[in-house]
């Protein structure tokens, strides 16, 4: 027998169990041949999954499961440009190790599992009508401050005078954040050619820009706390954040004349908004999670139907409000515009960086549909479909050594 | 079989639609139910209306327009449409303390001053209403709150949604666990029975509720909704642009009495779009109340 969910029965499909109906008795018997009604009947009801019986022979089997896994791959991949040669790669890489995954131990999800939870206990803390991202922001900072490190770390940059050994002192003082910048520094993901054993040797192989940055982020990971867990933990959260990362600093360094400081720290706080919104409007974002599942559409794009804005709104007022640097701010602000007459290579990088981590996380249970991205904006990479393959197998190799530095 | 290697393996799944047919589907669709699709979700629709076209054995969206704007099949269609296009997830109790805020400064008030002037009249209009949640929620709470007396009152919840589908579902009342996971143990045992199906509304409940099939972008239809003392319409106006918007609001003011009270959903506001109601809020959320003219 195979655990088949509910949303994949196909007519012909013989049950392995018998199916009880609400009030204990039986609705449909072990043995059963599903056909088009039963199966309406059955996804209409609270099973998520069903035992169906095996297939004799093994090559049905195996072609039954990936149409499976074909389809549930491709429920998140409904909002993107089908002709796009990126996009249909990126849908291929995914499918080929959704498959490999099903096929080792990894089951697939069903669509009933998703559906919310009684979320009816959280509050917003703000009443929505005064809710425009500059109120959500205002309550947020005025609530909590930074952390200590980040305010010397700013003090730093921000002063002319100050050398790369000065950055390297104080970042050295948060024994904590060191070690974590240490050990992200050594993973196999920045391949340096020699263990680094200190933030001041960081400081002369990566530039005080990379520290500095680096070091924002860290700190900010740390900073987000006590989010509903009803609504995404945190784990799932910055695993997301971290892929983004991931791929946003791969492709700078590809790119000419583009600076990859701060990308991996982009990639990182890009959803931070979110973040904010969770906090502190649990509430409506559970409106915004129900209408995007319901409608299979991108969170961003929920968010701005349901609030009247997005994430991207709240997190780069956030980080001005914190005095990041501005073109840090910038990109997270336009990392989900579609269309744009000028659209930078910059912010272009943190949108297809997001769809390649929302696609990567996928075959581990990431549940989050591609939001897609302008074809102007695409095309300002100038990516082949080879350089995409890279880039994923690229991303699988470093992944988890940074993983294991933050979570 | 499909293999991994094969060249066919894609994301093309549905006939593709090309941006004139969108614009016409799009147009079509507004004009029909004042339902507005962003241009960003055209790919969507492709894929949600894909195998509709499959079903019907038309080869693009152009005979899919066709068929959906010919006389016989007009209506049948626009139904299966609907269901492609919104699907509302809801449940019994959604919004809890919305309901609780409603039920304290609302229904009560309003329930003892009908008591004193003597007329034990309540039209409750539920625009909207998916698959029966939220008017037998409402229900439920009026028997809770009149108990026996409820027999002396003339309770009349008006239901309608755009979806056949959902007003069959409504009718029925059998709700799957899922729809009450925010619903008080006591309250599914006091008004609920287990069917092989599921868990089947107390025909008492049922009584107070009509149920019909309502498109709130056509006049001729609205028309004959009775004027009401409350309007619940919680989560359909964010499928509305602007214009719509104006155009709904409008018309819950002309079918609620004076002093009546409009329930929306929970992160939906008004002051964009109509002057005509003034908030009540407290941290349950927001009613809005008809200003007296």
């Amino acid at each position: 027998m195979r655990k088949v969910c509910v949303e994949h029965l196909k007519p012909g499909m013989v049950l392995g169990t018998n199916i009880y109906g609400y009030d204990g008795s039986i609705l449909y018997e072990k043995g059963y041949e599903l056909d088009e009604g039963s199966i309406t009947t059955l996804m209409e009801g609270d099973l998520s999954y069903l035992q169906i019986r095996d297939s004799r022979d093994k090559e049905t089997a195996r072609e039954d499961l990936f149409r499976r896994c074909d389809e549930y791959v491709h429920e998140f991949f409904q909002y993107v440009n089908p002709e796009n040669e990126l996009f249909n790669e990126m849908f291929r890489q995914t499918l080929k190790r959704a498959f490999k995954a099903v096929q080792y131990k990894w089951e697939l999800p069903c669509a009933a599992e998703l559906r919310a939870k009684n979320v009816e206990h959280l509050t917003d803390a703000l009443f929505i009508e005064e809710t425009r991202p500059e109120e959500i922001v205002k309550y947020e900072t005025e609530l909590v401050s930074f952390p200590d490190i980040y305010v010397q770390i700013q003090e730093v940059l921000n002063d002319v005078n100050s050398s790369a050994e000065d950055i390297a002192k104080v970042v050295s003082r948060d024994i904590g954040l060191s070690a974590k910048l240490l050990k992200l520094i050594n993973s196999p993901f920045y391949s340096l050619s020699q263990k680094v054993d200190s933030i001041s040797r960081a400081v002369s192989l990566l530039g005080s820009n990379e520290v500095s940055s680096l070091a924002l982020g860290v700190s900010t990971i740390d900073f987000f706390e006590n989010i509903p867990p009803e609504l995404m933990d945190m784990k799932t959260f910055w695993k997301h954040s971290l892929r983004c990362a991931v791929y946003s600093r791969m492709l700078a360094s590809r790119m000419q004349g583009v600076e990859e400081d701060k990308f991996f720290t982009a990639g990182l706080l890009h959803d931070v908004g979110r973040l904010i919104l969770f906090k502190n409007m649990p509430y409506a974002s559970v409106q915004v999670l129900l209408f995007a599942r319901g409608n299979m559409l991108p969170l961003v794009e929920a968010e701005s139907a349901v609030l009247g804005y997005d994430h991207t709104d709240v997190g780069a007022l956030l980080l001005e409000e914190w005095s990041f640097p501005g073109p840090l701010v910038e990109m997270i602000r336009k990392h989900h515009k579609f269309e744009d007459a000028e659209p930078s290579v910059e912010a272009a990088i943190i949108q297809l960086a997001d769809n390649l981590a929302i696609a990567s996380d996928i075959p581990s249970g990431g549940r989050f549909v591609l939001p897609g991205m302008g074809q102007d904006t695409l095309k300002v990479l100038r990516l082949s479909v080879e350089d995409l393959q890279e880039l994923f197998d690229m991303h699988d190799q470093y992944i988890q050594g940074v993983l294991d530095v933050y979570l | 079989m499909s293999s991994l290697s094969s060249n066919g393996l894609g994301l093309r799944k549905a006939p593709s639609i090309s941006s004139e047919e969108f614009q016409a589907l799009r147009g079509l669709i507004y004009k029909t139910t004042g339902i507005d699709i962003p241009e960003r979700r055209k790919y969507l629709i492709e894929n949600r209306l894909g195998p509709r076209l499959k079903a019907l054995d038309l080869k693009d969206f152009t005979g899919y327009y066709q068929y959906l704007t010919s006389a016989s099949s007009k209506n049948q269609e626009f139904a299966k449409l609907f269901e492609k296009i919104t699907t509302n997830e809801t449940s019994f109790f959604r919004d809890l303390k919305q309901l609780e805020t409603f039920k304290e400064n609302v229904l009560k008030e309003f329930i003892e001053k009908q008591k004193k002037t003597g007329e034990k009249e309540l039209n409750i209009w539920s625009a909207g209403c998916s698959s029966g949640e939220e008017p037998y929620t409402l229900g439920i709470m009026l028997h809770e709150l009149l108990r026996a007396s409820i027999i002396g009152w003339k309770i009349n919840i008006i239901a309608n949604d755009i979806s056949p589908e959902m007003i069959k579902k409504a009718q029925q009342g059998i709700y799957t666990e899922h729809t009450l996971r925010s619903t008080p143990q006591e309250i599914i045992d006091k008004y609920f029975s287990k069917e092989a199906a599921g868990y089947k509304i107390h025909p008492k409940v049922q009584k107070l509720v009509n149920f019909e099939l309502l498109n709130l972008n056509n006049p001729q239809e609205v028309q004959k909704v009775p004027k009401s003392h409350i309007v619940f319409c919680r989560n359909v106006v964010i499928y509305f642009d602007d214009d719509m918007r104006k155009k709904v609001l409008n018309l819950f003011n002309d079918k609620l009495y004076a002093g009546g009270f409009l329930v929306l959903g929970h992160t939906e506001s008004i002051h964009k779009y109509s002057s005509s109601f003034k908030p009540y809020h407290n941290a349950g959320g927001i009613i809005y109340q008809k200003k007296d003219s």
